[in-house]
């Protein structure tokens, strides 16, 4: 979907139509979730600190998020998916992968297939989207970035490498700024470059990802397209309206998000074995600590002393903190798909 | 303050206590050693609030005092100066700690000995002697099986239980299980403490290699150990222990004598070649022969061995961590040993054949549950 949130609130909100919207906290802490085309045009994208979003486009309006509403449209458009092919991966509430190489339909191009599939969510929800057509996941998602809005991008086997010779190593789908960053400095600017390093030198460079980057500089990427993404941790996050430096209160609000995460874990149906706390402090460095215990952290009673024992080494006075997290992985459901094998314990 | 000591007898007995310091403890005054001089004799503590080792030694001084010098510059000066009586000079008002050799002077800045923190009193509410080598070995047999899931606390320990006939530890970590029993060491009051695993470990690494006498006095909270010139000083686990005689199963039917050395080296070959998660093995006992066999589906890997054993009892099929079997065959001395079975989700049984008199040991671990049974 294009400027996803943006667009929603543009929709429900003709004042907002052909106008900079910035969807997020206008307050000074506040970061944009997502920007109309509007404001893509002076800069503003999503992630970025309200404050400078604002500084950038005098004009933006901010408004508030309203995830219930983002979740319907995602709702609707993935029932849309569903009458095309059972082969749906979502990436988020607005993005999924689509294996039609079979669809339900029957539509022997899926360029034909992408165009119908487009024009019924716009007519269920007065909102455009972009595709991306191609022989495999890396290569359609890459195409799905070339022509937004309301785009649609064919990569025919054929141009495969073409298209990728010549495409910025940082458009590629895989490869985050902190890599690509590093790519640069390698010399590394377009997918060419990327093609010359041997795969043994990307993995020495890059460890296990060096596979992959070797992978899609040829345009090769034999993942399927999984319907069943197993989750691998489940967690919560909070931005606070000011630094915390109490002690006190940070262990308070690392409670109350474990709460919310013992919520969520409820509602998933899962429990994990590892905890893992996230302290981003005022200058925005970033850590994390995590415990790993071999009985499952399935409710609040077991984070809990987990929370305070991980927490004992953290001294929020010194920096203030500006952002907590807690959440548990190593969930339940990654074991079960061991065969066999369960290790007993004793009924004490 | 002045005093002067033989380096090498400093070290030695710094040595025997530094394991209690921890890189990174609570309160910083903890990273020294708390030097106490009292009539021409040097009393140190070590500490980490939970566990505190204190020893002494003769010095040369004509003064008493106190300072808390860094234990890690001091251990590392120590050992790399020559034997030879060494000069502390004090400053009492600045802490300012100075060493002078032969070879020259060194200085360190102390802490204020006042700071330190106090280490519980003895108080012998109860007290019971045993040899260096009864306390080493219980610790050895049980220490290995105790667990390290905090939110059981009673089990980061090993459970002593005094009564008036034996004595006995048990360790657990949820998946097995260690019953070490001594009839040479029995008190009238009977009682029950948990020991920290840190403190245990510590002792094991102190406890004199010549047999010596240790005295162990308890009270609710806290535990000392005393042999030698030292004496440790713990902080008890204050946690119900789980009721460890009701999973101990009374009548195993299946019972399997094995050559203990062969059966162990057999575990170490054929684990290679388990799964690298569950370290799943299965033992199938058919008439007198043993089969081991392990595979790994992920990586089509498999092995199998057959041994001789005595088997009374109908065939069977168990799966166990082999991890766990090998460090269990590990802790026991006996030639041969006995596997007492019952069904393949049940608790099986480790016995030594041969005991010595005053000792009883047995050991239980719960099986891994195999995905098909043929």
């Amino acid at each position: 979907m294009d400027a996803f949130f943006a667009s929603v609130e543009q929709r429900d909100n003709p004042a907002l139509r052909g106008k900079p919207v910035a969807v997020g906290g206008s307050s000074d802490r506040g970061v944009v979730a997502a920007a109309s085309y509007e404001a893509r045009k002076y800069g503003v994208h999503s992630a970025m600190p309200s404050m400078i979003a604002a500084r950038k486009c005098p004009d933006l309006i901010f408004v508030k998020s309203r995830f219930d509403a983002y979740r319907e449209v995602s709702r609707q458009i993935r029932d849309l998916f569903f009458e095309y092919t059972d082969l749906v991966e979502p990436l988020s509430l607005d993005e999924a992968f689509l294996d039609v190489t079979h669809n339900k339909k029957a539509i022997p191009s899926a360029t034909l297939l992408a165009r119908e599939l487009k024009q019924r969510i716009f007519d269920e929800t007065q909102l455009t989207a972009s595709a991306g057509i191609s022989v495999n996941k890396f290569l359609a998602k890459t195409a799905s970035d070339v022509n937004k809005p309301d785009g649609l991008f064919l990569i025919p086997p054929d141009n495969v490498l073409d298209y990728i010779t010549r495409m910025p190593i940082e458009h590629f789908y895989g490869i985050g700024n902190v890599t690509a960053m590093k790519m640069k400095k390698m010399g590394i600017i377009f997918g060419d470059d990327l093609r010359q390093y041997s795969e043994s030198d990307l993995v020495t460079r890059f460890g296990k990802s060096g596979h992959f980057y070797y992978q899609i500089s040829r345009g090769i990427d034999n993942r399927p397209v999984n319907p069943e993404r197993i989750r691998k941790s489940i967690g919560a996050e909070n931005t606070f309206s000011r630094d915390i430096t109490e002690y006190s209160e940070m262990i308070d609000q690392l409670r109350n998000i474990a709460r919310e995460v013992d919520r969520r874990m409820k509602k998933a149906e899962t429990r994990g074995r590892t905890l893992t706390l996230k302290f981003k402090y005022h200058d925005f460095q970033l850590i994390t600590r995590s415990k790993t215990i071999s009985e499952w952290i399935d409710n609040f009673a077991r984070m809990e002393p987990l929370i305070e024992e991980i927490s004992s080494e953290i001294d929020p006075s010194e920096k203030g903190i500006r952002l907590l997290g807690v959440s548990v992985s190593n969930l339940e459901q990654d074991e079960d798909t061991r065969p066999g094998a369960l290790q007993l314990t004793l009924e004490f | 303050m002045k005093f002067i000591v033989s380096s090498s007898a400093l070290l030695k007995q710094l040595s025997s206590i530094n394991g209690v310091i921890t890189t990174n403890p609570v309160v910083p005054i903890l990273e020294n050693f708390l030097f106490e001089i009292n009539e021409g004799k040097l009393v140190v503590t070590a500490s980490d609030l939970q566990t505190s080792m204190i020893t002494e030694l003769e010095v040369e001084s004509k003064e008493n005092g106190n300072i808390a010098v860094p234990a890690r510059i001091l251990l590392d000066t120590l050992k790399n100066l020559p034997e030879q009586p060494v000069t502390f000079s004090i400053d009492e008002d600045s802490y300012s700690v100075e060493i002078s050799s032969d070879n020259g002077r060194y200085k360190l800045a102390g802490e204020n000995a006042t700071d330190f923190p106090k280490v519980p009193n003895v108080s012998d509410d109860f007290a019971v002697d045993m040899s260096t080598d009864v306390l080493s070995s219980a610790i050895n047999n049980t220490i290995f099986a105790t667990s390290n899931d905090e939110l059981r606390p009673a089990m980061t320990g090993v459970y002593m239980n005094l009564s008036d006939s034996n004595t006995t530890f048990v360790s657990t970590d949820g998946h097995r299980l260690i019953r070490y029993r001594r009839v040479d060491i029995a008190s009238e009051n009977g009682s029950t403490i948990i020991i920290p695993r840190k403190a245990l470990n510590l002792l094991k690494s102190t406890l004199p290699a010549e047999n010596t006498n240790v005295t162990v006095e308890f009270n609710m909270s806290n535990a000392f150990f005393k042999f030698n010139n030292i004496k440790m000083i713990c902080r008890l686990i204050d946690e119900r222990f789980p009721d460890y005689e009701n999973v101990i199963p009374a009548e195993n039917p299946n019972k399997m004598i094995i050559d203990r050395n062969e059966f162990l080296s057999s575990l170490k070959r054929i684990a290679i070649y388990a799964n690298k998660t569950t370290h799943q093995v299965r033992l199938k006992i058919a008439g007198s022969e043993l089969q081991i066999s392990a595979e790994d589906l992920d990586f089509a890997n498999e092995a199998n061995e057959r041994l001789s054993c005595e088997h009374d009892g109908s065939d069977i099929e168990i799966g166990f961590n082999a991890r766990f079997l090998i460090e269990m065959l590990n802790n026991l001395h006996s030639d041969r040993v006995s596997f007492h079975l019952s069904e393949p989700n049940k608790a099986g049984l480790i016995i030594p054949e041969e005991q010595d008199e005053n000792e009883d040991i047995l050991m239980l671990v719960m099986p891994v549950m195999l995905n098909n049974y043929v």
